[in-house]
Order: structure tokens, then sequence, then C-alpha cells
């Protein structure tokens, strides 16, 4: 005999309980996030002693008579290296709190162990990673804006670019950085050894992206690397837009470079999250750590 | 009513409980392979950057601007030793304050506070797999610098680890103090990354501390690690010293008692704090 029961879900799936699931991340991410005040100590303090390790350490390559500048300046064609650095730095940090926040924020809950009872609940799934970078783009700008007045007052850099050309280039970058975080974020939690990930990717724009100098240093084959990495482009159009009075033209290559790896990195994030979903239903490991 | 423990603490259960917690985390470290091997590349990662900017600075790979602040043109070998004392140092942040975070996070920090060991124990049990799987990546980083930037040390081995000894034990003072704040606190990223960049900056980690603008030199110059470095360095490397190698010695002995001291005084004070609030299972 073959018995039937009909199943009434309670849920009703819909666009706007899908906006209400992601609404509920957000503000869920965000109780999270101001729940520990040490961030306010982070915002302040990371802007200023990043770059400074590699400031301190290019003035102490510069000598006290100055003759190491003089070989920096004969080599780059640069004339001072402290703005350079911190608006370098300050892109790889980005990219990497980017990478710990947003490629963190499901391995987090999978170590909670609320994880695997979210996933049950009827909602849009890609909304527990959304949610979680709507939350950090709001620090992140609140970082960068600290920064730059950091930059400006403690270590008198002069921003003689455009504010709005900046704010262009910032806008153009996320679709690639919190791509990439989205990619991540599906990649750790299959692989579970987050910390790893974090050191490989960042490490790989450590290197190859200039971050401390202008990339003509680097051998040719490193050069080659670099050009298939969007961070350089960020870094090249940040450093351009904040710094020099060159206008759009200067940057426009790079916008339009910002724009083709920010839908790749969307398209690869999306679908990696895809893929682990389904991956987590069919073996049930999703709950394991 | 009197209560008769069923714990008959000795010095051999406490030996049995730090082996067993050194073997924990032994374990739960190399559960994840991939994590430990990015632990020798991690460093030289960081320092990448420092080579390349220092090429710009140099005329056939001699950072002449840099020997004359630290006596030594080979400025990859300076840093990459520096790096490698500084792996030691985060290992005793790291290896007390994140693992009781850690410990808090997955629910067993209250249960271990019940059991009866010393709180002190726990701590440096804590350390003692991280300065293993250290001493293990620094040799691997050594070797792998040595490849890739050309890392060379000429000096007494020996020699440099006697400042060494005073160093560590004068850190886990500062380590045991930093713990309890932890627990305090219930945040440790922020805290263990901001406390141990600002070390290793004004310790002179990655350029000699006589580079630093005037006003930040006294900073430097308060920091037993500094002096550490400063003699290690001198050792190994023949680099100019910031005070005669003995007088630094005399300071790293007098520092390691006063670290102690205060660390423990203000980890027994603090976790003391906790029990009183009982905030110990909460994070």
């Amino acid at each position: 005999m073959r018995s039937e029961m009909n199943v009434r879900s309670l849920a009703v799936p819909g666009f706007f309980a899908d906006v209400q699931a992601l609404w509920a991340v957000v503000r869920r991410e965000w109780t999270i996030f101001v729940r520990y005040p040490s961030w306010i100590i982070a915002m302040f303090i990371w802007p200023v002693i990043f770059p400074m390790g590699y400031i301190l350490t290019a003035r102490a390559l510069s000598g006290i008579d100055g003759s190491g500048l003089t070989t920096f300046q004969n080599t780059t064609g640069l004339n001072e290296y402290v703005g350079y650095i911190a608006v370098g730095t300050m892109v790889w940090m980005w990219q990497n709190i980017v990478l710990w926040a947003v490629g963190y924020s499901l391995r987090n809950e999978q170590m909670r162990g609320t994880l695997e009872s979210n996933w049950l609940s009827p909602t849009w799934r890609f909304a527990y990673l959304l949610g979680s970078s709507i939350p950090q783009m709001v620090s992140m700008f609140m970082l960068m804006l600290v920064s730059g007045l950091e930059y400006a007052f403690l270590f008198k850099v002069d921003f003689d670019g455009s504010l709005w050309l900046t704010l262009l280039v910032i806008l153009a970058a996320i679709p690639s950085v919190y791509g990439l975080g989205f990619a991540f974020a599906s990649v750790v939690i299959t692989m579970k050894e987050a910390n790893a990930f974090v050191f490989l990717v960042r490490g790989v724009v450590m290197i190859f992206c200039g971050i401390t100098y202008p990339l003509a240093i680097l051998p040719g084959w490193m050069q080659t690397v670099s050009q298939w990495l969007p961070q350089t482009y960020i870094i090249h159009a940040m450093r351009t837009a904040a710094l020099s009075t060159e206008g759009f033209s200067a940057i426009a290559f790079d916008l339009k470079m910002l724009l083709l790896f920010g839908a790749f990195w969307l398209a690869v994030g999306y679908l990696l999250f895809s893929m682990m979903e389904r991956r987590a239903r069919q073996t049930g490991a999703i709950g394991q750590y | 009513m009197q209560t008769q423990p069923l714990s008959q603490p000795t010095l051999t259960s406490h030996l049995r409980a730090l082996y067993a917690l050194i073997r924990k985390d032994w374990k739960q470290y190399w559960r994840y392979p991939l994590n430990a091997v990015s632990q020798i590349f991690q460093p030289l990662i960081w320092i990448a950057p420092v080579y390349f900017m220092g090429q710009a600075f140099s005329v056939d790979g001699k950072a002449i601007g840099f020997s004359q602040y630290s006596g030594t043109t080979d400025f990859m070998s300076f840093i990459l030793l520096g790096t490698v004392l500084e792996s030691f140092i985060n290992a005793v942040f790291w290896g007390m304050g994140y693992a009781l975070k850690n410990d808090m996070d997955s629910g067993v920090m209250e249960s271990n506070w019940l059991t009866p060991i010393p709180r002190l124990l726990i701590l440096v049990a804590h350390s003692v797999t991280n300065l293993i799987v250290t001493a293990i990546t620094s040799m691997g980083m050594l070797l792998l610098g040595g490849l890739i930037f050309g890392f060379s040390a000429s000096g007494d081995v020996l020699k440099a680890f006697v400042p060494i000894i005073p160093m560590m034990l004068g850190l886990y003072g500062f380590g045991f103090a930093f713990a309890a704040l932890v627990m305090l606190l219930r945040e440790a990223n922020t805290l263990v990354d901001v406390s141990s960049f600002l070390v290793q900056i004004f310790s002179g980690s990655n350029f000699p501390v006589n580079a630093l603008p005037r006003f930040l030199l006294p900073v430097a110059l308060a920091l037993p690690l500094t002096y550490g470095l400063d003699a290690v360095r001198a050792h190994l490397i023949g680099t100019n010293t910031i005070l005669p190698l003995q007088w630094e010695m005399v300071l790293l002995v007098v520092f390691m008692f006063v670290m102690l001291w205060i660390g423990t005084a203000t980890f027994h004070s603090l976790e003391r704090r906790v029990r009183t609030l009982g905030t110990l299972g909460q994070h």
C-alpha cells in the first residue's frame, strides 16, 4: 500500500520574502559588527600603521644623506614614495578585509553551527552572502574616508587629484573586489582551510600588483601576471585619480578593465556559490567543520 | 559542609595536562595541512614587496642608504632575520590570546577553566605548539629566503641564542597580560593584529629603529624586543647596535623579570574580574 502525505509548507517564498531575508541578514551582520567596538580602533589605526611599516622601511633605505632616495628617483621616475605607498597599501587593505569578512561569512556560520539550520529555511541562499557584504561595504567606505584624512594630515600626502574620479574608481572596483570575495567564500566553505586561501590570494595581490613599487621593477613574467589581476588596475587608477591631475583620460582604460573583471568575477562568484550549494545538499557536509 | 575534591593535583598531573593540551593543539593544527604549509610562505610574501621596493633604492643589489643606519648593505638578510624573530614573538601573542578566543568561540573555555589545572599552565600549553610550529616554519623560511632573496648569516648562531632566551621569557609576561585582556574584552583579532603589528614596527623588525622619526624613537627604545632583535642581528650579520651588547643583555634580563611579574599579576587580577562578572562562557 502506498501512503501519501501532503505537507503544506508555512513559507511564502517570493521577491518580497527574499528582500526581507536579505534585510534580516544585513541587520544581523551590522549588529554583530557594532557589538565589538574594537572595529573603531581598527578603523583609525590600520590605515596608519599598515603603510607606516613600508614607509619607514623606505625611509631607512633612503639613507641619512638621501643617497638611496636619489637612486629610487632615478630608477622609478617618482619624486616621493609616501603617497604612492599609502594608496597602494589602502587598496590591498580593502581586498584583504573583503577576503576575511565576506570570504569568511559562511565559514563563520559553519563554525558557529548555524549554517545548516539557516540553509534549511526557505530563503534565497545567496542572501546570506550578499547580506554580509552590504554592512562590509559601508564600513569600507568609512575606512577609506578615515584613511584619506589620516594620509593628508599625518603623512602630509598631497591629494592633488579629483575626489569624484577617486569615487568613480571605487565604484568601478566594487564588482571585482566583492565578486572575488563571493567566489572565495564558496571555495572556503567547501575546502574549509580558509586561512591558507586568504594568505594565497592576498599574497598574490601583494607581490604582483605593485602596492609599494612601480611594476616596471618586476621581471617580465611577473608583469604579465599582474596584467591579469584587477587589483593592478585599481591601484593604478586610484593613484592617478587621487594623486595626479591627469584627469579621466588617464584612468579610462583602467575603468574599462575593472568593469570587465567585475563582470567576470561576479559571474564566477555566483556560479561557484550555486555549485557549492548543490554540492552541499548532495553530500550533506555543510554542517561539518 | 566540607567538600573533598576528587582531583589530586601534583606536578605529574600538571605535566600530563600540559601534554594533553599540546597534543590537542598539535592535532588540530595539522588537521588543516594547507594552513600549515602556508605559514612558511606567508612571512616571505609579506617581505616580497620590501624586496622589490629595496631594489629601487639599491645599486647592484647593495642598499648604500640602508647601510648608513644599519651597518649592512644586505637589507634582505636584515629583514628576513627580523621576520623570523617576529614569527616567534607572534607565536606567543597569538598562541595565548588567540587560543583563548578560539576556546571561547568553540564553547570549551568555561569547562577548561573549571578543571583543577593552573590557568597559567593552560596559557603556556597553548603557546608551545605554536612555538614548535614556528621553529619548523622558520627553518623552511630561512632556507627558502636563502634561495629567493639570498639570505646569509656569517656570525655565531649559539651566541645569538643568548639574547633570545630572556627576550622570549619576558614576552610570556606580555602574553599573560594580553590573554587576560582578551578574556575581558572577548574580541581578539583586532587586539592581536594591531598590537603585534605595532610591536613589529617599533621593535625594528623591518628596518633599523634609528631610522624612525625622533618623536617615535622613545617608543622603540622602551620595548625590550628592540634590544633582543638588535643583539641577535649583531651576532649573526654584524650590524651596528643601539647600545653596547652587554648593556643590551642586562636590559633584556631586567625586562624579563619585570614583564613576568607584571604579566602574572595582571592576569590574576583580570581573570578574577572575569570570574566575578561571570562572562567566562560568553563570546
